[in-house]
């Protein structure tokens, strides 16, 4: 029997593409991680009625991915987001959620369109977050630190 | 059921009701449309264009096409913290499938009763795969032709939905990382109707499931994907077919014309993803068993099993908020006995290119080196042999989508 097996290779039209797409690759790949930080240290808010104080970086990343949807004492969660420019939501969704915030933008949409599930609500300030985790009992929100909490709780994540 | 629902109307209603939404949606943000979160609405719209060498594929794309169209529009409403409901309109044309008729694409209501538990009723799109469920949703990925071995865009009919029961679930274990399962059992609505040769069609049985692993390496998951399903019907064969059958004795005296077909179907794929950052790495590896009867009989024992092999590798870097490269390799083989022949595979080298040109509005150039003939539709090149056809040959594919 003739081997049929990468017959691609034979062709000038396949190893164009190939040739075509590691070019691009290695031309773009090092300016990749170029965003440009703006590092602010961020804090994680939840409504003063929430008897939790500490959480967990997975539990966080899992709440905004809405992979987990109650709290301990059985509140629903309710993750309030910052607008897709936000320099602070860039921040929160590389360091927290482990990826871009386009990739997160992604997520969501496969979610949107299969049926799955909608993406939490966006604001666009983070003194609506505040608000939003204000009004909300089982909402949590992230902002930066120099925002007014006082009627939010700030929770620790380790 | 995902059948016309507008009558000859339906292209003008879906685009009407698109084109308000869009409409609605510009002034406000991308993702959420909603009254105060009472209802969710989305949509998109995709126009493509194909054009290939030697071959025509999935349109009469050697002279280039562009029956390369997919809108869709949905709407969720939470109706408590664990009810929701949905449903989405979606209409496409891809060569000769389609033809902009509307059908239901997927409809629900689903009740999460804990994290581990939640069941959703009506028709539900299949977890099969990674990528099964974006498979009309050009926006949540980078390729604009997902890999045709396993995603095949002609049998998005019957790979898509199914009508039924789906359980679902998300169980956290802690350090070894976490897992999502999914079970469903219903049926297929299948259309027939621009096929006059199969009739009385239908798909008595679909179940299936998968099980995902999101390992403790962060952005890295693995599992596997199995569906059974029944295929029923009755076809006529052809005067070309019934010459072939009664040359080799496989028809008895007075054939009236029409066999009636049986054939189980079970398809399995194995899936790995690992999505650190701004890369994207999948590979999939399936196998998908037929098992068909016909009466009279006129299938040979090794017709009537037949087992496809396919797989494939993908890769893709967010390079910034604008421009994704990609870049895969597919492989089909149809019959893994035998792979001799150009019909008896199918090598695709993919490359994309993916522009984000603003928030919700994408373009994508894509180009396909292919090898053997294997998904090569004999209706679309109608006057060469399947085996005879180019067996070296290439596809450009230009997308672009707006969504929102």
């Amino acid at each position: 029997m003739r081997s049929t097996f990468f017959n691609p290779f034979r062709s000038r039209l396949s190893w164009a593409c190939v040739l075509l797409g590691a070019l691009l690759m290695a031309l773009v790949a090092p300016t990749g991680t170029a965003h440009g930080d703006g590092s602010n240290e961020l804090v994680v808010i939840v409504n003063r009625q929430n008897a939790t104080t500490v959480v967990s970086k997975e539990f966080v990343r899992q709440a905004f991915l809405k992979q987990v949807t109650r709290w301990q004492d059985d509140e629903s969660i309710r993750p309030a987001d910052l607008f897709a420019k936000s320099a602070t939501r860039r921040q929160f969704s590389e360091q927290v959620l482990g990826r871009s915030v386009e990739a997160v933008k992604s997520y969501w949409q496969q979610r949107v369109f299969s049926g799955r599930d909608i993406p939490p609500p966006e604001f666009a300030t983070e003194s609506a977050v505040v608000e939003y985790v204000q009004q909300h009992p089982g909402a949590i929100g992230y902002v930066s630190k120099g925002v007014e909490l006082s009627t939010t709780k700030v929770v620790s994540v380790r | 059921m995902a059948r016309g629902v507008f009558g000859r109307r339906a292209p003008c209603v879906l685009w009407a009701a698109v084109l308000v939404c869009l409409g609605w949606a510009v002034p406000g943000q991308a993702q959420t449309f909603a009254l105060d979160r009472v209802v969710d609405i989305h949509g998109f719209v995709s126009q493509g264009f194909l054009k290939s060498t030697n071959n025509n594929y999935l349109a009469k794309s050697k002279d280039g096409s562009f029956e390369f169209t997919e809108v869709g529009l949905n709407v969720t409403k939470s109706v408590s913290d664990q009810l929701r409901v949905g449903v989405q309109l979606f209409s496409r044309d891809l060569g000769p499938i389609g033809n902009y008729r509307p059908q239901v694409d997927w409809f629900y209501l689903d009740y999460r009763f804990w994290d581990w538990l939640g069941v959703r009723a009506g028709r539900t799109k299949l977890p099969f795969g990674l990528l099964n469920e974006v498979n009309d949703i050009d926006a949540a990925r980078v390729p604009a032709l997902l890999p045709q071995s396993i995603y095949p865009a002609e049998s998005r009919d019957y790979l898509l939905a199914q009508t039924g029961l789906e359980l679902y679930g998300y169980v956290p274990l802690g350090a070894p990382g976490s897992l999502e399962y999914r079970m469903y059992g219903g049926t297929i609505f299948i259309d027939f109707s621009s096929n006059p040769a199969v009739k009385n069609a239908s798909v008595p049985y679909v179940v299936g499931g998968r099980l995902m692993w999101l390992t403790p390496v962060d952005a890295l998951q693995m599992g596997g994907s199995v569906q059974a399903l029944k295929l029923e019907g009755t076809i006529a064969l052809s005067p070309e077919q019934t010459a072939f059958y009664e040359a080799r004795g496989s028809l008895p005296q007075g054939f009236a014309g029409t066999v009636t077909l049986s054939m189980p179907v079970v398809l399995w794929v194995a899936s790995a993803e690992y999505a650190p950052g701004n890369l994207y790495l999948a590979a999939e590896y399936s196998r998908w068993h037929t098992m068909g009867r016909t009466s009279p009989e006129v299938l040979t024992r090794e017709e009537r099993q037949q087992v496809s092999e396919r797989f494939y590798v993908m890769g893709s870097y967010r390079v910034n908020s604008w421009f994704t490269p990609g870049v895969y390799y597919s492989a089909l083989f149809p019959r893994v006995r035998d792979r001799s022949g150009s019909d008896g595979h199918q090598h695709d080298i993919a490359v994309t290119l993916r522009y984000d040109l603003a928030t919700n509005w994408l373009l994508k150039t894509e180009f396909h080196a292919l090898s053997g003939t294997a998904a090569v539709s004999a209706a679309l090149n109608p006057d060469i042999p399947r085996w005879r056809l180019s067996r070296n040959w290439g596809l450009l594919v230009i997308k672009t989508t707006a969504h929102f």
